[in-house]
C-alpha cells in the first residue's frame, strides 16, 4: 500500500512542488522584462507603421463579439487621419500577429509583424531582413552601417491598398527593383516554401481592414446616439 | 568508470544524431542557419545537463514505475526556464527559434538520456554524460546548418556569401537536411572503417 500508492504519489507532489516553486520564481523575475521588451517591440511598431504621423488614440472595439484593437493617427502636417490595427491570421504553425497602418483612403503606410511562430528558414522568414552586406564585407569591415533595416516581406506592403484583395506572386528572391512592378498589381512576393504564411498574413490585414471599417462606422453611430 | 570516456562518447562513439538516430525533428528543422543552430546547441545543451544531473539525484527515491512522469516535470520546469530567460533578454532569437524551444521538452535526447544514463548513474558521470550529448547533437547540428545556410540560403551567419547568386531551395527545405546528414552519417562511417 505504501510503496505501491502513497511513496509514489509523495515524491510526484514533492517534485512538481519544487518545479512549479522554482518556476514561479524565474517567471516573477523575468515578467517584468517580458513586458517591457512587448510595449517597446509595440511602441516601435506603430511608429514604422505610421511614418510622419502622431497617435492620438488607442481604442478597444468589440465587432462581431470579438475584440479589436486599434489606433487613431493624424499625420504632422496637413492633419489627415491615419489609423493602425492590429491583426491576427492563423499561419503555418500558430498565429501570425501583425500590426498595419493605413491612411484615410485605406493605403497601407507600413506593416510590421509582432508574433509569429513559423518554421524557422520558411515561414519565419517574413521577419528577415534583406542584408545586402556580405560576410567578406563583414569581415574587412568595408560597411560599418547600423540602421534597423525593415524586413523585406514586410516593406512590400507599404503603398498597397488594404481594401482590395492584395495578390501573391512567386517569382524567386526578392530585390528592390521589384517593388514598382509588384506596386501595379496590389501584389506581394511570396515567400519561398511558405506560401501559407504569406497568405495568411494577405488575407489578415484585409479582414482588419474590413474589422476597423466597421470598427468606424460603430463608434461613429455612437457618437451621433450620443449627442 | 573512466570520466573521459563518458565525456567524449557523445560527441563521436555515441553521437545522439548521427549513431543513436534520436533527436531528428530538432535536427531538421533548427538547422536552417549556423547562428539558429548554435542557440538550439546552448539551449539543449543547458536542458539535458541540468536535467541530468537532478535524474541522477532524484534517482534514489523515484519508484521506477513513475520515473517517467517525473523526469518529464524535471525537463519541462528546466525548458521553461529557457524559454523565460530567452523572452526576457534575448528576443530575438526567442522568436527566431520559436516553437522549436517548449519542443525541446519532448527531445528524445534528453528524455533518453535520462533514462537510459542518468537514472542509473552518479552526478558527476551524468553530467559529463550531458555535456558530451549536447556538444555531439550542437556539433552535428552546426556542421549541417553550416552547409544548408551555405548551399540553401548563399548566406553565412545570416549574411550574404555571393551576391546575386540564386540558392537551392531544396537545401533549406527538409530533404536537403536529409541529403547532408546521409552525406554526413557516409563520411563518419567511412572514417570509423579506415581505423
Amino acid at each position: 500500500m505504501f510503496n505501491s500508492i502513497i511513496k509514489p504519489s509523495l515524491v510526484l507532489l514533492l517534485v512538481a512542488f519544487a518545479a512549479s516553486f522554482s518556476l514561479s520564481h524565474i517567471q516573477k523575475i523575468t515578467y517584468p522584462n517580458i513586458i517591457k521588451m512587448e510595449k517597446e517591440k509595440q511602441d516601435l511598431a506603430l511608429k514604422l507603421v505610421l511614418p510622419g504621423y502622431r497617435i492620438t488614440g488607442s481604442k478597444k472595439a468589440k465587432v462581431e463579439g470579438k475584440e479589436f484593437e486599434y489606433w487613431t493617427a493624424e499625420k504632422e502636417e496637413g492633419g489627415t487621419a491615419g489609423y493602425a490595427f492590429m491583426v491576427a491570421g492563423n499561419g503555418y504553425s500558430g498565429p501570425v500577429e501583425s500590426i498595419v497602418g493605413i491612411d484615410d483612403r485605406g493605403t497601407i503606410l507600413g506593416m510590421s509583424i509582432l508574433k509569429q511562430s513559423e518554421t524557422p528558414g520558411l515561414g519565419a522568414r517574413c521577419v528577415e531582413v534583406s542584408s545586402k552586406e556580405t560576410l567578406f564585407d563583414k569581415l574587412l569591415e568595408k560597411t560599418a552601417r547600423n540602421e534597423i533595416y525593415m524586413p523585406w516581406f514586410q516593406k512590400q506592403f507599404s503603398g498597397l491598398n488594404s481594401g482590395e484583395k492584395i495578390r501573391i506572386l512567386k517569382k524567386g528572391e526578392w530585390n528592390e527593383g521589384l517593388m514598382e512592378s509588384l506596386r501595379k498589381e496590389n501584389a506581394v512576393l511570396a515567400i519561398t516554401g511558405a506560401t501559407v504564411t504569406s497568405v495568411t498574413v494577405t488575407e489578415s490585414i484585409k479582414n482588419g481592414h474590413e474589422l476597423l471599417k466597421k470598427a468606424l462606422a460603430s463608434g461613429a453611430e455612437k457618437k451621433e446616439a450620443g449627442k | 568508470m573512466n570520466y573521459w570516456n563518458e565525456f567524449t562518447k557523445g560527441i563521436w562513439k555515441k553521437n545522439p544524431i548521427l549513431i543513436i538516430g534520436i533527436g531528428m525533428c530538432p535536427t531538421l528543422a533548427v538547422s536552417t542557419s549556423v547562428s539558429n543552430a548554435l542557440w538550439m546547441t546552448l539551449a539543449a545543451t543547458f536542458v539535458l545537463v541540468c536535467s541530468n544531473i537532478l535524474v541522477s539525484l532524484a534517482r534514489g527515491i523515484t519508484p521506477s514505475h513513475i520515473r517517467i512522469p517525473v523526469f518529464i516535470i524535471i525537463i519541462a520546469a528546466f525548458v521553461t526556464i529557457v524559454e523565460l530567460v530567452l523572452k526576457a533578454y534575448q528576443e530575438a532569437v526567442y522568436d527566431a527559434l520559436g516553437i522549436f524551444i517548449p519542443l525541446i521538452v519532448v527531445n528524445c535526447i534528453i528524455l533518453g538520456r535520462a533514462e537510459e544514463y542518468a537514472s542509473k548513474n552518479n552526478v558527476v558521470a551524468s553530467t559529463l554524460d550531458g555535456l558530451g550529448m549536447g556538444l555531439g547533437f550542437g556539433f552535428t547540428l552546426t556542421v549541417l546548418a553550416f552547409f544548408r545556410e551555405i548551399l540553401g540560403a548563399n548566406k553565412l551567419f545570416g549574411y550574404t556569401l555571393i551576391p546575386g547568386m540564386e540558392p537551392s531551395s531544396a537545401m533549406i527545405l527538409a530533404p536537403g537536411a536529409f541529403f547532408t546528414l546521409a552525406i554526413m552519417l557516409g563520411m563518419m562511417n567511412w572514417i570509423n572503417s579506415r581505423k
